[in-house]
């Protein structure tokens, strides 16, 4: 029994050997949990512009559904001048991929109301992630509507902080509202551009212009559209602008415009598509898998 | 109490006279060496270089070794000739060392024996396929630890019905003289009625199951258990149910509750989003009781064996073997110790081998119950030292920890006074 002591310390070498180290990887696994976490629910919050209603995405909605053969359940919420919410529709049990369509009672375009109806937008999304328990989503704005997003991005979703957004689509959305000038800014163009800051680092921002000549799509003037570049450039972590011409390229034609359909499939909902519908630019990436890496 | 030891002792000592018990243990014994072998193979392979090993990921083992995948391809080269093969080599030694007791052709016989295990897993859907297909000629998880079961039977009923075959030819040629009957004729002809037999079972089977005969049973069980739901008390019989297939040499039905079962993830899930396990949806799966308590060494608690062993045995034998499988043990890897004392067809150590787990499990179902502890919500490696498990499961509760001490401590008390009641086993062949 001359040498137990050499052992018993020897035990104790080994004990710590497992346990320290281990101490400190159990750490790191559990912020990577926390961090990486997604929830299997992925909705896609869309936006309508100036003067539409919750049901202004009714045809888009149709279409992808016909294109994408999966039941993307439709919830619509209402947000009246008062901040009383009204939902109508559902998020089917199982449906991982919701459509969320936040409209406004007071739907009127200007400055004022863009952030009255961005603070409104943000009452009705706390209210969704209390309800649904999300904690990843996309976002689809049409004209107005992604002014409304980008102003909710930088001034409210800090008070959500556990939620990040993924990807962020506008169509036809006047970032220098009806001006024309490449050089003039607007009030809200230079709010959004004084709070880019805020934006979220991960966010992928996609601009969709549609023109009917060279200069419109009708209503928006493309150079408004363009400023889109000063808010989102540098800021987040992908800003791509796409271009779209030919039939249906009107302002409100522009949602369900067929190369728009296209474009929210494969870069939106992140859509495989067979190849030859695929459009030319392509980036295919990790998809969101519960991996825990461990068997 | 006392009694019924006695009685226990006596029904191994009565086991122990019967030939095909002595069978199994010797085939064990010869199997051993190579088997003890390949679990530090394992302990290396699965602990320290696989993506999931338990110490690849504390010491960060990816990071500092040169050629990680250069190591991980040798290791497994070696993994998979032995460790794949295991079965063979004890449908080998079985039917060998019962050859020996029946004064036959030993070598012969266990050949013969390997032979007969082989076609009962044949692939035989390949072969129908016209055998140039990609599939392999051979079900090879059943040659592995999982076949050892079928790899005893096979052993057993073909070195009887060889060695009997071969006694019966002698005597024929004896009384034949005319026509002389050579060793080799005694050999080829017990080889083809052999063969003949086994080849018409394998392919029977294959009509019904495809996967050979271990299939069957293993399918049952899995089905048994992806079904276990939260209920204790039926997590409780199915775990008891599996821990005495384990000892029947049936290894690794329940392997797989793991990680990444459904409960699992939502329980992850939950954690993730409220950075706890108290009050995750699901607290009592196999997940959270058999593997966070009821499973340190792996099936059976065989790390609180080992350590009841090293406080209360006094065979030479055992104590070397506890010795020799510590450290594997320590990364729930117990194949070797199983097979090395051997508790497998062990009567005796057939009692705590499943009471051991269902009375931590029960331990663990009322501390979750009750709020005591938290359930295990993180994924945690397999190889991870068993006492840990609940520790690192739960994210670092304390807890937990002394949940797993008590449960390990409760373990070899249970196991305790069946080890010292092997002490008295006596004789030659502990000796050795």
């Amino acid at each position: 029994m001359r040498h137990s002591w050499w052992r018993w310390l020897l035990v104790l070498l080994v004990v710590l050997a497992i346990f320290v180290p281990s101490q400190i990887w159990l750490k790191q696994r559990v912020t990577h949990y926390k961090s990486n976490y997604k929830t299997p629910l992925n909705p896609t919050i869309m936006v309508p512009g100036s003067s539409a209603s919750q049901n202004r995405f009714d045809a888009l909605i149709t279409q992808l559904r016909k294109e994408t053969k999966t039941t993307h359940s439709v919830l619509k919420v209402r947000v009246a001048e008062d901040g009383q919410i009204t939902y109508t529709g559902a998020i089917k049990r199982g449906d991982n991929q919701p459509f969320i369509v936040i409209a406004f009672e007071n739907n009127r375009d200007g400055y004022q109301n863009i952030n009255k109806q961005a603070k409104w937008l943000n009452l009705a999304f706390k209210d969704l992630v209390k309800t649904y328990h999300f904690n990843h989503f996309s976002m689809l704005g049409h004209s107005n509507g992604g002014l409304i997003l980008s102003t909710f991005l930088e001034k409210y979703l800090a008070e959500t902080p556990r939620v990040r957004p993924e990807r962020l689509m506008t169509i036809a959305t006047p970032y220098n509202m009806e001006s024309d000038s490449t050089t003039k800014q607007t009030a809200i163009l230079r709010e959004l551009i004084k709070g880019r800051s805020h934006l979220p680092k991960k966010l992928t921002v996609y601009s969709v212009a549609g023109t009917e000549n060279y200069s419109s799509d009708g209503t928006v003037p493309a150079n408004s559209v363009n400023q889109g570049k000063y808010v989102f450039q540098n800021q987040v972590a992908h800003y791509t602008q796409i271009t779209v011409t030919g039939d249906n390229t009107t302002h409100s034609d522009l949602p369900q415009n067929k190369q728009i359909v296209l474009l929210i499939r494969q870069y939106l909902l992140k859509e495989v598509l067979p190849s030859k519908e695929r459009l030319p630019v392509n980036q295919s990436r990790s998809s969101d898998i519960n991996d825990t890496d461990l068997p | 109490m006392v009694g019924r030891l006695r009685g226990l002792w006596r029904l191994n000592q009565r086991m122990n006279q019967w030939r095909a018990m002595r069978a199994v243990r010797e085939a064990l014994r010869v199997a051993y060496p190579f088997i003890l072998v390949m679990a530090f193979v394992d302990v290396v392979g699965q602990g320290f270089l696989a993506k999931s090993g338990f110490f690849f990921h504390i010491y960060h083992v990816g990071q500092w070794l040169p050629g990680i995948a250069l190591w991980r391809q040798g290791l497994q080269a070696a993994s998979v000739v032995v460790n794949g093969l295991v079965a063979v080599m004890i449908a080998f030694t079985t039917g060998h060392y019962l050859a020996r007791t029946y004064h036959t052709e030993p070598l012969a016989v266990g050949m013969m024996s390997a032979l007969a295990f082989l076609t009962l897993n044949v692939n035989y859907e390949a072969l129908s396929q016209g055998g140039h297909g990609n599939s392999a000629h051979f079900l090879f998880a059943n040659l592995g630890p999982q076949g050892i079961f079928l790899a005893i039977i096979v052993g057993l009923g073909v070195g009887w019905l060889a060695s009997h075959l071969m006694k019966g030819l002698a005597k024929w040629g004896l009384r034949h003289r005319q026509t002389p009957i050579s060793w080799t004729g005694r050999i080829a002809w017990s080889l083809v009625v052999v063969l003949t037999l086994t080849v018409v079972i394998g392919y029977a089977l294959s009509w019904f199951i495809g996967g050979g005969i271990n299939n069957l049973v293993y399918l049952a069980l899995q089905t048994l258990n992806t079904n276990v739901g939260h209920e204790g008390l039926r997590i409780l019989a199915v775990t008891a149910l599996s821990n005495c297939l384990w000892w029947l040499g049936l290894i690794g039905p329940i392997d797989v509750a793991g990680n990444s079962s459904v409960t699992s993830l939502q329980n992850l899930a939950y954690a993730a989003q409220h950075g706890s396990g108290w009050g995750a949806p699901h607290p009592i799966t196999l997940h959270t009781l058999g593997d966070a308590y009821a499973n340190f060494g792996g099936a059976g608690m065989t790390l609180a064996l080992v350590i009841a062993i090293w406080i209360g045995s006094r065979q030479p034998s055992y104590r070397r073997i506890a010795n020799q499988t510590a450290l594997p043990n320590l990364l729930n890897l117990n194949e070797a110790t199983l097979l090395g004392l051997p508790l497998l067809f062990n009567p005796v150590l057939l009692i705590p081998f499943v009471v051991a787990p269902a009375v931590n499990m029960a331990l663990a179902w009322a501390a979750i119950s009750w709020k005591l502890v938290p359930p295990i919500v993180y994924p945690v490696p397999r190889t991870t030292p068993g006492p840990l498990v609940a520790y690192l499961g739960t994210g670092g509760d304390w807890r937990a920890l002394v949940l797993s001490l008590v449960c390990l401590s409760v373990s070899v008390i249970i196991y305790l006074p069946f080890v010292r009641l092997l002490n008295d086993e006596g004789g030659a062949d502990h000796a050795a």
